[in-house]
């Protein structure tokens, strides 16, 4: 089920009730998780931690809990090793999803939160990225820039912080939009 | 006075690097000596703060800074040797940049600064803004520059991180900077001025919006990585070199904006253009906004 972007879970959801969490030591680790769990048949869902459980910049894996055991064991063959495992998602929020638009003409900018991704047009080149503040941020512009958004990795791939989840959701977007011939 | 940036660079592995920040000729940044990336961020950063010292003719930023590309090892080696920089440095403000943002080191942080540098001026952008957000320690900074999306992070205290902020407090449908300004205030989740940046910049103080500057307006400045990063290093420099904070933030919106409208500003260029053009923005301004009129050392 989705809920609109970063609203706190009610304790009240029936499917909520049946669900815990994977914690993880970091982003990227969370992200991976969330691939293997998904190649292997899971439904799974990136959220918040609780508050109590954040130490910053944090992700967690839901997922339910009847499934928690055979999940465990299909990360740990992955080599991906959560450190911890939840029965509840109290208080656990959404990645903030809300994607927007601003065309420059030539260029097109596609926003995700607050990391934006711009590429021109004609090329599909990746002429900017911006936003954010975790460390990836910087790398992935040098990573990204001046190649075509169909020749570069996601950038979840290359990240390793919720920024780097963010930029992803917008590079998601803008190929979407340049593959449909939305853009002019 | 002298300003302190506390940050990471985009290298994996990179060293820690400790010293002056010198803007070369070319464009390029180094601290002590050794060539940083240019990209968006704390690069970006740094070179707008290093033209504002050197048209002031004050010594130019420290930086504390050390490789790291989203894991978090250069931004615990940064912390690890806090500390002993600020001893040696005697910093008056202090300013945090992108980093990992871990509530724990922030925490300690604070606490060591507190201790090494009583009264020092404390400012934070991008990574150093969410870890001291989220760590609880808003209030303690003088001066914090969010854009539009972050703003509503601080104002919302149960969030940790810009990605988890409720889509209703982004610059969409019913996004107020004046009211948000006022909850992140209240809740404790600002410093004691904010600048926040967007079409419209708005500078508040103790919740309230007192500046508000909106022209000359480039929109392509949004779609440019790392022009955000330069209103912050300008913000920082201003300060750093004396300049009351409302006046500093209003000075770094005006003189961003006047740089963006002088590089014709594309969605293609780089924030490093925009950092060029800014000594001559700042000799046909500075006089205007903030009665620096003595021609520049």
């Amino acid at each position: 089920m989705m809920w609109p972007f970063g609203k706190k879970r009610p304790k009240t959801d029936d499917a909520d009730e049946e669900r815990g969490l994977f914690l993880f030591y970091d982003v990227a680790e969370a992200i991976k998780a969330e691939a293997v769990l998904k190649a292997n048949g899971y439904e799974v869902e990136l959220v918040a931690p609780p508050p109590n459980l954040r130490g910053g910049c944090d992700l967690s894996v839901a997922i339910s809990r009847v499934e928690h055991v055979g999940a465990e064991r299909v990360l740990m063959e992955a080599d991906v090793h959560p450190k911890e495992w939840v029965n509840d998602t109290e208080g656990t929020a959404e990645v903030c999803d809300l994607v927007t638009t601003v065309d420059f003409g030539e260029w097109l900018m596609v926003r995700a939160g607050n990391m934006k991704i711009v590429v021109e047009k004609a090329t599909g080149t990746i002429v900017n990225t911006s936003g954010g503040g975790c460390p990836d941020i910087p790398y992935l512009n040098l990573e990204l820039v001046g190649k075509r958004v169909d020749e570069v990795p996601r950038p979840k791939d290359l990240g390793y912080t919720l920024c780097g989840l963010m930029l992803d959701r917008a590079y998601v977007e803008v190929r979407s939009l340049l593959e449909a011939g939305e853009t002019t | 006075m002298s300003l302190l940036v506390v940050a990471t660079y985009p290298s994996s592995g990179g060293p820690v690097l400790e010293g002056p920040v010198a803007l070369e000729s070319d464009g390029t940044l180094t601290i002590a000596g050794e060539r940083i990336p240019a990209s968006q961020g704390t690069s970006a950063m740094l070179g707008a703060a290093c033209q504002v010292c050197a048209y002031l003719g004050v010594e130019p930023p420290v930086a504390l800074v050390a490789g790291d590309i989203g894991r978090g090892d250069g931004t615990r080696a940064v912390f690890a040797r806090l500390a002993e920089v600020c001893q040696r440095t005697a910093p008056t403000v202090v300013a945090f940049h992108y980093m990992q943002p871990i509530m724990a080191l922030m925490r300690h942080a604070v606490a060591e600064l507190t201790e090494c540098a009583p009264g020092v001026t404390l400012m934070a952008d991008a990574g150093g803004m969410y870890a001291a957000k989220a760590a609880g320690l808003a209030s303690h900074f003088e001066l914090m520059t969010p854009d539009v999306g972050e703003v509503g992070f601080l104002a919302d205290p149960d969030v940790t991180h810009p990605a988890y902020v409720s889509h209703y407090l982004f610059g969409t449908n019913g996004f107020d900077p004046v009211e948000l300004a006022r909850t992140a205030h209240d809740t404790g989740g600002a410093s004691r001025v904010l600048l926040i940046k967007g079409v419209r910049d708005h500078i508040a103080e103790g919740g309230e919006v007192v500046e508000v500057v909106e022209a000359p307006c480039v929109p392509e400045l949004e779609a440019i990585g790392g022009t955000g990063d330069t209103i912050t290093g300008l913000a920082a420099a201003f300060l750093g070199a004396g300049f009351p904070t409302v006046e500093a933030a209003v000075c770094a919106s005006r003189a961003n904006r006047a740089a963006g409208v002088a590089m014709g500003a594309k969605p293609h260029h780089r924030a490093s253009d925009l950092v060029t053009e800014l000594p001559q923005v700042f000799a046909e301004n500075l006089c205007a906004w903030a009665g620096v009129c003595s021609t520049p050392q």
